[in-house]
């Protein structure tokens, strides 16, 4: 879960890393009585505050030099959608004097089999058609060495005081991953101001949603979260499912990651869209869990079909084919629903639809096939 | 013969009075598993599935049963100190199916299996099944069948549905195993086609894989090695968007390189047979076993 910009450089600076100091301007609220008293020196960078990236090369950062704009800017930044959503607040930063940007990040890495510190010396908004960052495979946390980076920056580093400060910030920020489960902390720019000092000019923090049993600040992002997503959404998040909405017609309600991505495939190679990635597996197998995911797709103008598509182990199919039977039973909508119930006890699945008129297709072509059929008689 | 596991291992479940763990008992002893102790600490002294001894410890079910496997069925929070207890106590394989585990946890996990020698197989993961001798997991048994091909998959469903089709068509598995769709593995896709390089009844590996992350970087490194195993590949998430996170905390597209095309065209190149889809596993496969059968007569 990615944090927003002045959220995590709060969190850096609580462990000691400079940031620039910054005030926040929300939205909505009394923002043009806050701009008066909170920012008196000038010239400042107003930056959008929003999950996606790219935000530099989308205009949201925009430098003010006199008191007479910064409303006009502001209001401009507020009313601009980035990756399809309007920011809820800017943060406004005093301009800093940068004599070089170069880019550091952590994040959590297979290969590395725990933690990778990256760093570039030439960092910036075109980081990614650059030549590759140099990576230290750290691994568990604990194993970071001073001595080891050292090395891995040693010809790419020229300036040695630059470099200590960035080894001494790269141990600060595995930690920081560590103590506040942190899949990534990107720095990018990392700034070289002009007397020589480091700055997180920027901060890109994901925390890792998993450890919301232990962190209440995850906690608290994941309830956020819900409450951003409309009631519908919000209904489907509250039993664990996992959804990303997508542009086509056919609603897909499935079970498991990576059944739900073979699933989407199959639909396009029938010539079909899918109108969603929608797992339900996390959630409860049972008319409580699965209500809530028909309910949506139901209200969901975008979706004509509704594919139920379930291979299960531990989720046991008559279990799931009792809970569809009982969702059918209470559901106004005349959606057509095509299913695929296969997995532990599949033998049981057709006595019980016989009991509600549905038939379970045994194969995903078939189902998959019968899906973009109807969607194509609706559209 | 298969990896990791077969008849020999005597299994020792965490949470054996648990939903999950009891469901587990029942049908992996169906299945052929030797499943011979239980842990749940404070219920010591009774017994689940009929007969099983319940222990408080791993150490103690060790000692008192010859327990060398230890299958994991605890909530997320509790996973590391389970699994590390297994490790620690000795247990030559250890299997974590939770899934929503912190990475931290592990990224803990797996540097304590690396220093006690142990195999670590999760998480968020099926577990594993050597057909027709063992089940470390609660893969549905009837998508199985003996034979000699080795699955790797990142997602349980998607493997049940390989291996059914596999099934189906009358190619068996050596071993199916679930190394999960997390970022951090305890079992990695490198590792596990080592050990069926090494597996004599594996005559070629049919790979499940996903968009997002790295791991089939390893696939086509492994499948150009000379006197590699011929592989066979899915990579599903052809119609994935870049930048969202489908389901898998590692599907996620962050790089051009994450992305479908840019996997297939580097498994391609390595010589891997790619199934455009899950409806070509089948063939796909097929062809993996005819080169294979082409290079044994050449030799």
């Amino acid at each position: 879960m990615m944090m927003l910009e002045h959220e995590g450089k709060q969190l850096l600076a609580s462990a000691g890393v400079p940031v620039p100091r910054g005030k926040v301007i929300h939205a909505g609220s009394r923002w043009v009585e806050d701009i008066a008293s909170g920012v008196t020196a000038f010239p400042v960078a107003v930056k959008a505050q929003v999950r996606s990236g790219g935000r530099g090369k989308q205009g949201g950062v925009r430098q003010v030099k006199v008191a007479d704009e910064l409303p006009r800017v502001v209001k401009a930044l507020l009313d601009t959608a980035f990756g399809g959503d309007k920011p809820d607040a800017v943060l406004i930063e005093p301009w800093l004097g940068i004599e070089r940007e170069s880019y550091l990040s952590v994040a959590v890495d297979g290969r590395a089999e725990g933690y990778v510190v990256m760093y570039s010396p030439r960092g910036g908004v075109d980081i990614e058609e650059g030549p590759p960052p140099a990576r230290y495979a750290v691994g568990a946390p604990w194993n970071f060495r001073v001595h080891e980076m050292r090395r891995v920056l040693q010809d790419i580093e020229p300036d040695y005081q630059w470099r200590e400060k960035v080894i001494a910030l790269a141990q600060r920020l595995v930690r920081i991953a560590a103590m506040h489960d942190c899949s990534t902390i990107e720095i990018n720019p990392l700034a070289k101001l002009s007397d020589g000092a480091l700055m997180a000019a920027d901060a890109k923090v994901v925390r890792d949603e998993w450890a919301h049993f232990r962190n209440a600040e995850i906690h608290g992002m994941r309830e956020a979260e819900k409450q951003r997503a409309d009631t519908l959404l919000r209904d489907s998040l509250d039993m664990q499912h996992m959804y990303v909405r997508l542009d086509g017609d056919i609603g897909l309600i499935s079970g498991g990651a990576g059944m739900t991505m073979a699933a989407m495939d199959m639909i396009a190679e029938h010539g079909g869209r899918p109108a969603c990635f929608l797992d339900c597996s996390p959630g409860p197998t049972s008319t409580r869990g699965y209500r809530p995911a028909f309910a949506m797709l139901d209200g969901d103008p975008q979706v004509k079909v509704i594919l139920v598509s379930v291979f299960g182990g531990g989720t046991q199919m008559q279990r799931v084919a009792n809970a569809m039977k009982e969702v059918m039973a209470e559901r106004k909508s005349k959606k057509p629903v095509v299913f695929r119930l296969d997995g532990t006890n599949v033998d049981q699945v057709p006595g019980i639809f016989e009991q509600f008129g549905a038939h379970n297709h045994a194969r995903l072509e078939e189902a998959v096939s019968a899906a973009v059929r109807l969607a194509g008689r609706a559209a | 013969m298969s990896i990791l596991l077969d008849r020999t291992n005597r299994v020792l479940i965490q949470g054996a009075t648990g939903q999950m763990g009891t469901f587990f008992v029942e049908d992996a002893r169906k299945y052929g598993t030797k499943i011979v102790a239980g842990v749940s600490p404070g219920r010591e002294g009774t017994t689940v599935g009929g007969d099983v001894p319940v222990f408080a410890s791993v150490r103690t079910a060790r000692e008192e049963t010859g327990a060398d496997s230890a299958i994991v069925f605890v909530p997320p929070a509790a996973v590391l100190g389970a699994t590390i207890e297994a490790i620690e106590a000795g247990c030559r394989l250890v299997v974590a199916t939770a899934d929503e585990l912190p990475v931290l946890d592990t990224i803990e996990i797996r540097a304590a299996a690396r220093a006690n020698g142990t195999a670590f197989v999760g998480p968020n993961s099926p577990g594993i099944i050597s057909p027709g001798k063992a089940k470390l997991g609660f893969m549905p048994s009837f998508c199985y069948k003996e034979g000699n091909v080795g699955v790797i998959s990142r997602s349980g469903s998607l493997s049940y549905e390989g291996s059914k089709r596999l099934t189906v068509a009358g190619i068996g598995q050596s071993t199916v195993i679930g190394i999960g769709g997390d970022p951090v593995k305890g079992t990695t896709a490198a590792e596990a086609l080592e050990l069926f390089h090494n597996d004599p009844e594996t005559s070629a590996v049919l790979y499940l894989g996903e968009i997002g992350g790295s791991e089939e970087v390893f696939v086509a490194e492994y499948a150009s090695r000379a006197g590699a195993k011929p592989v066979a590949a899915l990579i599903v998430g052809q119609t994935a968007p870049p930048g969202k996170k489908m389901g898998h905390a590692a599907a996620l597209i962050g790089s051009k390189a994450e992305g479908h095309q840019a996997k297939i065209a580097m498994l391609r190149e390595a010589g891997v047979h790619i199934a455009n889809g899950v409806g070509e596993v089948v063939s796909a496969t097929r062809a993996a076993l005819a080169s294979h059968a082409k290079a044994t007569a050449a030799a």
